[in-house]
């Protein structure tokens, strides 16, 4: 059986602004585990960004509870055991794209050698020659795939994207995704990738839906 | 859409724009303050000089002249105030009985003076016992007739029978070496001590007395005129109203030709501050200026720090189709209300320091300055927002207007070593000017010019500025091609992300360096500075003993000697030691000098004889060697050059004999050349062996007695005091009152008001360019260091980034800082050594204060790291989202 890498039991998260309550998410239970391959499909706004930050533990729930059975405690939870690509660009601008891939290997600090791991990672995603160059030299696409790259460098147990496509057309959103997935072709690294594009979608082996803050399930799908 | 600008930039930024608004106050807060000082100093300056003047001119009426026809000349001349006629008889002595016991002095004098003379010239009277209404008995006449009021004096006319008085009150006369100066006699004569005896009475009285003698001896009796002239005439410039005062005296002496005879007590003042106002001047010149700069820049460096924000905005604006005079006008929105925050800020708090520390008393002197300046620090601050802003919309591409990663080329300056030629020329210019001496230049007497030598401030501003390149060049290889350096300097903070720290800080080595020049700058400012402050200080306590001599001194006459109460001084209580000094006169040609006679053996236990008074640089050698002549004397520069002496050759000098009062020829031998000697005048002096002096003129007397002191030295010349005047005709001072004299004098009160502006601000500077500037350069990547945290870096990790950045731009910058502040400190002492009186020999340097300096910057360094740390820790999940 694959390990339960995350778990969540009617996680909820409230928000409060400008003197009223947001539900971001209804309380919803889910469960992750080694090799899945999730696509969270939904509408901008319906919180998808919303449980990947929960899932990542850049966020608290503020209802149900959350547990990484199979990972460390949260506060190791990156860069070790997960990697994130953000929706917005998140190169660092005043580093190299080596570097960039380098930064979660140093901040993890057990690597021996942090610049190989990473030039390995730049290889697998065929971005090796881009090594040198800064972001400000790269195109949106090529941005997204090295963030991609800082991702998967640490080979962690999840991988989270949100929206890694959403500011690319959509050859070069298919070609990245295609790229992740090609990469970790064997791995038992579970990839939850957030997205509004159903093609991108099409190419995970489960979808969850979102719906104004509500979690629907594969298998509430199915029985649906 | 100006109005949802303005929301955004005030609701969305409000602590950035509020930030930039207090950094941007500082400055111009200093500028117009500097300003101000210059318009308060100016305004006043020839004012204070004269303000503790009592009797502008004393003119003394000729025998037979007309008083009316002088007091009509005096009116023609110039416009005064007011005037009075002072009636002086001279007498044979006083004679009192009180008690049991008669008392008798020596000759003395009578003043006459007119009810309305202690009101029109107050300061000149004081009384310190009885009434005002009457006869007044000076405080030593009545000391040594032994009177209080209510008792009968006689007084013993010239030639004339006695008449009785009775006195009224006790007085001081604090003016007295001026109220009895001898009038129309050659300035070349020793100035006369006051008499011993004085009374002064109503001129009704005066008249009734002296009435007759002036008739059978009118050699003894005479009348002189104390005038006080309109001050609110003078120009402000102390060389301006030395010049009228002068042509006013002229015109009176053409009036009256030979009825009176004038002493312009008010034309010798001028003439004193006259170098010491322009000193002022130059020091607002060496010292005002660079702070001026310095402000200039830290306006220019805050109003650009939210630049690579701007330009950005900026991009996204031409991206979605905003037109570029719509930037532009956006851009300007928000520049003009920083700029004219703070400016409004800066201006208030000139304001206040002008009226409050300053004390101008007409505010609408410093608007022609204050309007200027806040026009000059709204103009720079919306300058550095506009220009980058103009040029990114005329001549950058959109893309590149997003960039944020500096551009590798070094600019045209460091590519031509204009850095080290710069420095090159000033160390030229530095090595000249010192070598010859940078002097205030007075023309000889009457012809009132001054000169100020401007291009020997090419020296320090070559200094500066190269020093500021060279900074530049330094932090750029640092992080450049030298920033493995600083990733080993990082390692044992940030271990594993050392490396990556390194390179992101050199990507922004421009930046970087910038911030480090401006740093470094405010501490070379603030460091220069207070070392020179410091130093003056410490020479005016030198020029305060070379002046007194001694902790307390007396001075005495030849007839009165100081040393003949020297076992009773040496018995008072807190006097350590005490050493007797001759002070005679010589003539050396038709040049009357002063001439001190020392032992040259113990001479130093009283005194500080320091190398610098002598030409060879030592004084035990110099010491040593007048101990080894007993009839060597050391002589000035200016007795050397008229007389072309060399060292051995024969002087032959007149002294005083004792015996029959007239000067005869001395032999000397010349064994050197001294520049300063305690108590010695500016003038040529001489200083001989006492034993010597002594045989030669046939008198042991030493004048002048030199106290050192173990406790409260004011207890001791309190009783050194009582001890003189039971003596009489001996003064007594001491070290403190001496330095506070010298503390008074224009350029040390302008020096003390422009660098406590200074260093006051510059403090605040170092705050401002360490903490504001750090912060907001910080504020400006907080997405990079949210990223940080969101990939998983701890607050250690994040803290080893905003550390790292921090402490280069901190301590680089102060150490940068400090190193150049001495320098241009030393370059400073030497170029204005005129100002020191004597030169300093060593720089005296303010350790309290340039550690209060270092740990503002890193408190200030450190507040704003901690700031940025706390706000990057929990990551902004609304940035990440690309909100």
């Amino acid at each position: 059986m694959p390990d339960v890498l995350v778990e969540g039991k009617d996680v909820a998260r409230r928000f409060s602004q400008g003197g009223s309550d947001i539900l971001a998410l209804r309380p919803a239970s889910f469960a992750i585990r080694s090799a899945d391959r999730i696509a969270l499909l939904g509408r901008s706004g319906s919180g998808k960004s919303t449980l990947v930050h929960l899932i990542a533990g850049l966020d608290a729930p503020t209802g149900g509870a959350l547990s990484w059975p199979a990972l460390a405690r949260d506060s190791a939870l990156r860069p070790t055991y997960i990697g994130i690509v953000f929706q917005a660009p998140s190169l660092i601008p005043t580093l190299s794209v080596i570097e960039n891939v380098e930064v979660p290997l140093r901040i993890g600090g057990r690597i021996s050698s942090p610049r190989t791991q990473a030039m390995a990672a730049l290889e697998a995603l065929g971005l090796a020659s881009l090594a040198d160059k800064v972001p400000d030299e790269l195109s949106g696409g090529q941005a997204q795939r090295v963030a991609l790259a800082r991702a998967i460098a640490l080979k962690p147990r999840l991988i989270l994207a949100d929206e890694p496509t959403g500011q690319l057309d959509q050859s070069i959103a298919r070609q990245t995704v295609n790229t992740l997935l090609d990469s970790l072709e064997g791995s038992d690294t579970a990839v939850v990738v957030a997205t509004h594009d159903p093609s991108v979608a099409e190419r995970m082996k489960t979808t969850w839906l979102m719906d104004h803050g509500e979690l629907r399930l594969s298998s509430e799908m199915a029985s649906a | 859409m100006i109005r949802l600008w303005l929301k955004s930039v005030f609701a969305g930024h409000s602590g950035r724009l509020i930030g930039a608004a207090v950094g941007l106050a500082l400055p111009v807060a200093l500028l117009a303050s500097l300003g101000t000082f210059v318009v308060a100093s100016s305004e006043s300056m020839a004012r204070r000089a004269v303000a503790s003047l009592p009797v502008d001119w004393q003119v003394l009426v000729g025998p037979g002249a007309d008083p009316a026809m002088v007091i009509d000349a005096i009116g023609k001349a110039a416009r005064y105030d007011s005037l009075q006629s002072v009636g002086y008889a001279d007498t044979e002595g006083f004679a009192a009985t009180t008690g049991e016991t008669s008392q008798t002095t020596g000759p003395g004098k009578v003043l006459g003076l007119d009810a309305d003379y202690r009101r029109i010239f107050p300061g000149q009277i004081e009384l310190n016992l009885g009434s005002w209404d009457g006869v007044l008995a000076a405080g030593q006449t009545a000391a040594n007739l032994h009177i209080t009021p209510g008792d009968t004096v006689t007084i013993q006319r010239v030639g004339m029978g006695p008449v009785d008085i009775k006195i009224a009150g006790v007085v001081a006369l604090p003016n007295a070496d001026s109220m009895f100066q001898a009038i129309g006699v050659s300035k070349n004569l020793a100035p006369q001590a006051p008499p011993d005896n004085v009374l002064l009475t109503p001129m009704e009285q005066w008249r009734a007395i002296f009435g007759p003698q002036s008739s059978a001896r009118p050699d003894t009796v005479r009348t002189e005129i104390h005038v006080r002239f309109d001050r609110s005439v003078l120009p402000p410039d102390p060389s301006a109203a030395f010049i009228q005062a002068q042509r006013t005296a002229n015109s009176f002496e053409a009036r009256v030709a030979g009825s009176a005879a004038l002493t312009d007590n008010l034309a010798a003042q001028l003439d004193a501050v006259r170098a010491d106002a322009l000193y002022a001047r130059v020091l607002f010149l060496f010292l005002g200026i660079p702070g001026v700069v310095l402000a200039l820049l830290v306006t220019l460096a805050i109003a650009s720090s939210g630049s690579e924000r701007r330009r950005r905005e900026q991009a996204l604006l031409r991206l979605r189709g905003a037109s570029r005079p719509q930037v532009l006008r956006l851009a300007a929105i928000e520049a003009t209300a920083i700029g004219g925050l703070g400016v409004t800020i800066g201006l208030v708090l000139a304001v206040m320091i002008t009226l409050g520390w300053w004390r101008l008393e007409d505010l609408r002197l410093a608007v022609p300055w204050l309007i200027p300046v806040g026009g000059i620090g709204l103009g720079f601050g919306i300058a550095a927002s506009l220009v980058p802003a103009w040029m990114d919309a005329t001549r950058t591409s959109i893309s590149a207007a997003r960039a944020e990663v500096d551009r590798q080329t070094s600019p045209l300056w460091q590519r031509l070593y204009a850095d080290i030629a710069i420095l090159a020329v000033g160390a030229i210019v530095f090595w000249t000017v010192a070598r010859s001496g940078y002097e205030i230049v007075l023309a000889p007497e009457g012809v009132a010019q001054t000169s100020v030598h401007y291009e020997a401030f090419l020296a320090p501003l070559c200094l500066w500025i190269g020093a500021g390149l060279l900074w530049l060049r330094l932090s750029r290889w640092i992080l450049g091609p030298g920033h493995s350096l600083v990733a080993a300097l990082l390692a044992p903070f940030s271990a594993a992300l050392a490396p990556i720290i390194a390179a992101s800080l050199s990507r922004q080595r421009r930046r970087m360096a910038r911030g480090v020049a401006l740093v470094a700058l405010a501490f070379a400012f603030a460091t220069a500075t207070a070392i020179f402050n410091s130093t003056y200080n410490a020479q005016s306590r030198v020029d305060a003993e070379l002046t007194n001599g001694a902790d307390v001194t007396l001075t005495g006459t030849t007839s009165h000697p100081a040393a003949a109460l020297l076992s009773e001084l040496r018995a008072i209580p807190g006097v350590a030691d005490a050493e007797p000094m001759m002070h005679r006169f010589a003539y050396v040609g038709a040049d009357l000098q002063d001439m001190f006679g020392i032992n040259p053996a113990t001479i130093g236990r009283l005194t500080t004889i320091s190398n610098a008074y002598f030409a060879n640089h030592d004084a035990a050698k110099s010491l040593a060697l007048l101990a080894k002549t007993p009839d060597g004397v050391f002589v000035s520069q200016e007795t050397v050059d008229d007389f072309q002496l060399q060292p051995g050759d024969r002087l032959n000098l007149r002294l005083q004999s004792a015996s029959d009062h007239q000067y005869h020829v001395v032999p000397f031998r010349f064994i050197g050349i001294v520049r300063e000697f305690p108590t010695a005048p500016k003038d040529s002096f001489l200083v001989a062996n006492a034993d010597y002096i002594a045989g030669q003129t046939g008198t042991e007397a030493s004048e002048v007695v030199l106290l050192r002191t173990s406790g409260d030295t004011d207890a001791v010349a309190a009783a050194a005091r009582k001890l003189a005047a039971a003596q009489g005709g001996t003064k007594v001072t001491t070290l403190g009152e001496t330095q506070a004299l010298i503390s008074s004098s224009l350029t040390a009160v302008d020096l003390r008001g422009l660098t406590a502006l200074e260093l006051g601000l510059s403090v605040l500077m170092i705050a401002g360019v360490t903490g504001l500037v750090l912060a907001l350069g910080l504020a400006e990547r907080r997405r990079s260091f949210t990223i940080l945290s969101a990939l998983g870096a701890t607050p250690r990790q994040l803290g080893a980034f905003l550390w790292g950045e921090g402490l280069f731009i901190v301590i680089g910058g102060a150490t940068m800082g400090i190193v150049v502040g001495f320098g241009i400190a030393y370059a400073l002492v030497a170029l204005l050594s005129g100002v020191f009186d004597p030169p300093p020999e060593a720089l005296s340097v303010p350790w309290l204060y340039v550690t209060v300096a270092l740990v503002t910057a890193l408190v200030c360094g450190s507040i704003a790291i901690v700031a940025t740390l706390a706000l990057s820790k929990k990551p902004d999940l609304e940035a990440l989202r690309g909100s």
